[in-house]
Formats: structure tokens, sequence, C-alpha cells
């Protein structure tokens, strides 16, 4: 090539001065998330609901960053809706929400209390519910957004001991879909990110008992990394994937059957 | 229920703010947005748009609109059962909201209509009309 080419503007994400939130941002794949949006140049709230110093950690590995933790329980919609307006108040509008928090509860279908059930229901969908609901107001009237809800492999794949898990995956998968075609019309995109097993505490149950038979499954032969999840968040925030909507992006090594 | 009776200057007080926020929420032009337009067919609104709009007046006047308080104010004293039946207005219901959408121009009402219909008849002075009620009851 003779004359060098100038990509830049063909690789801008267009996130710098922006705002996120990012919903159980103190730990694993969330922290991971908070961090690659704000080093992105985004102003990046999140939420946490016990961790207090991991939270705080977050904060203080990342100086001159732009990031806030505000203790919240997702549950509570009444919490998130005067969180969510708290937020706009503050910075003046929501550009990206990403729905990270959620629990796990794995028992093989029998051993399952009701309270397995509630726990994993209420966070992984309620409150995607919830934050969805007090946020997608403020991004309408913007005419601009882009949602990004995580969910799992578990919510297309089997998983033994994981039906709870797996169901509530799988309704975000579907609450995804339906919300990108609401919303579609005010510039609002709504996309998710099934991650395969990633190197976090909260995998790490199942990576000590069944680890070999996971990697036997991948086709890259390894654990996911928080990092490339963040990753693919960061392009489904950012203006590059500014066509797509509706969709759920595998991250999973490939992941078999 | 004992509605509270709306002058025209109150409504003319707060016009310009609400017009201005529907005009911004549709994208259309202030001087399209006229105090009887209907948002639906002549402004082209739908349903989300209501959404919207309702937000930016809870916003920008400090009011809470519950969803759907215009109907269920609209019907009164009456039962679901007595103001609509298998999705079509009553008789008595239309009359009930001919009465309590008194901005709404009179050729615009035809009997039997869809309950479905009904936000097709809110015009700019109907959201008026919702912000000074919570106003009101505040």
């Amino acid at each position: 090539m003779s004359e060098e080419t100038d990509n830049s503007e063909l690789f801008a994400d267009g996130l710098s001065g922006k705002n996120a939130i990012v919903t159980g941002g103190s730990r694993g794949i969330g922290r991971a998330i908070v961090e690659r949006l704000a080093g992105s140049g985004m102003d990046v709230t999140f939420t946490y609901l016990g961790n207090e110093e991991a939270a705080n950690e977050v904060i203080s590995a990342n100086p001159g960053l732009a990031i806030t933790a505000v203790k919240i329980d997702g549950r509570d919609s009444g919490a998130v809706n005067a969180f969510i307006e708290s937020v706009f108040d503050r910075v003046g509008k929501i550009d990206v929400l990403v729905n990270n928090a959620g629990v796990i509860r794995d028992n093989l279908l029998p051993m399952l209390e009701d309270e397995d059930l509630e726990a994993v229901f209420k966070t992984n969908i309620d409150g995607v519910f919830h934050f969805c609901r007090a946020t997608v107001p403020f991004m309408m009237s913007k005419r601009s957004g882009s949602i990004i809800n995580i969910s799992s492999v578990s919510a297309e794949k089997g998983g033994r001991g994981q039906t709870n898990y797996s169901a509530s995956k799988g309704a975000i998968n579907s609450f995804t879909k339906s919300l990108a075609v609401e919303v579609g019309r005010r510039k609002i995109r709504v996309n998710a990110v099934a991650p395969g097993v990633i190197e976090t505490d909260m995998s790490k149950g199942v990576r000590d008992l069944a680890g070999d038979e996971i990697i036997s499954n991948i086709v890259l032969k390894r654990y996911g990394l928080p990092s490339e999840i963040a990753n693919a968040v960061w392009f489904l925030a950012s203006d590059l994937s500014a066509y797509i909507t509706g969709q759920i992006l595998s991250v999973d090594g490939g992941f078999k059957m | 229920m004992i509605t509270p009776t709306i002058s025209q200057d109150e409504i003319d007080a707060i016009y310009p703010q609400v017009a201005d926020i529907i005009a911004d929420a549709l994208g259309c032009d202030e001087d399209e947005v006229k105090p009887n337009s209907s948002l639906i067919n002549d402004l082209d609104a739908e349903s989300i748009d209501f959404l919207d709009i309702v937000f930016r007046l809870e916003r920008e006047f400090k009011v809470k609109i519950p969803r759907g308080k215009a109907v269920e104010e609209a019907r009164g004293e009456l039962s679901e059962e007595e103001f609509e039946q298998s999705g079509v207005v009553t008789d008595a219901g239309f009359e009930k909201i001919k009465g309590f959408m008194t901005e709404v121009p009179a050729d615009r009402f035809s009997s039997p209509m869809k309950s479905a219909e009904i936000p097709k008849l809110f015009t700019t002075e109907t959201f008026c009309k919702m912000v000074i009620r919570e106003q009101q009851g505040a």
C-alpha cells in the first residue's frame, strides 16, 4: 500500500462522553464491563447489592475513570425507579443500560427449593424488567439508547441442575427480542450477550464439578474471560453495532451440545 | 366520583408547554399542534408515543399520571361492565365519555365506538386536562 489509510473514523465507537448504567458491576463479568465502558470514555454508574468492599475496589483500581457505585436491590421496582431518575438527574441522559446482575442456584429439579426459584427469577427476570421499564422512557424521550442484557449459553443449551437458571435466561432472550420490537421505532436498540463458561466466581462451582466435560464441549478448548464478554458488550453499546437489534450474541468459544 | 371542573383559563395557562412537549415527542412542528388536534389521526401518534408524552408531562409538571387514568376518569361511577361490553362502549358509556371529553369536537364521536378507539379522541387539550386534574388532586 502506498498511502496509509486513516481508519480512525471507521472504527470510532462513539462512546466517549456518553453515560452507562451497569447492574451488578462489582465483580466478575460486570466489573469487566464497567471497566471496558469507562475505559472508552463513558461515565459509568454501576449497581451492587452486597459487597461494598468489591464495589469500592472497582473504583480505586481505576483512578481517572468516571465510575460511580450505587448500592441497590434490583428486585425492588420502587428503588430502581428512584435510582434511574437520580442517575438521569445527575448526568442528563442514559445512553446505555447493561443488565448484568444475576444469581445462580443450581440443583437437580427435585432438590430445588421454592426460594431457589424465587431468588433466580426475581433477580434474573424481575430485575431486568425493572431496570428496562424505568430506563426506556428516558431513552425514548432522547430517541436513542442501547440496552444489553446478559443472558447465558444455558438459555439455549440444556444444563444439568440449571432448570431455574436456564429458564430465567431463556426468558431474557425472549424479553430482549420483544422489547427490541417495541422500542425500535424510537431508535433504541436491545440485544443480549450469551456468555459460555467464563472464569468467574459464579461459575467456579460448575467448573470444579465438571471441568473436563465442559472443556471437551468447547470448540476453543478453554474457558472465556470476563474481558471477552465485556468486549462484546462494548461492541453492542457502540455505534459500530448501529444496525443490530433484537439479537442474542453468543460469546462461548463455540459451545457444543 | 366527583370530577373537578377545569376552566379554559387553566387549560390556556399550561397549553404552550403541553403543545411544545407533544411537538417534541412526535417530532412535528409546533404549528401543526392545535388545541383540538387528534394526536393519532392528525399527528400520526402511536400508542407508545402516548407513554412518551405522559412521561415528559410528568417530569415537566412534577405530577404523576397513572397509566389508563384518563379512561378510568371518563368512566366515572360506571362499572367496567356498564361502560363497555365485548370491547364496545355501551350507550351509557358513550354518553359518559362525551360529557367528560368536552374538549373533543362533537362530530368526532360516533356510536358504536370500540374501546380501542377512545385514544383516537385524545387531543392536545385532553393532555392539558390530564395534567390539571393531577395538579388539582395533588
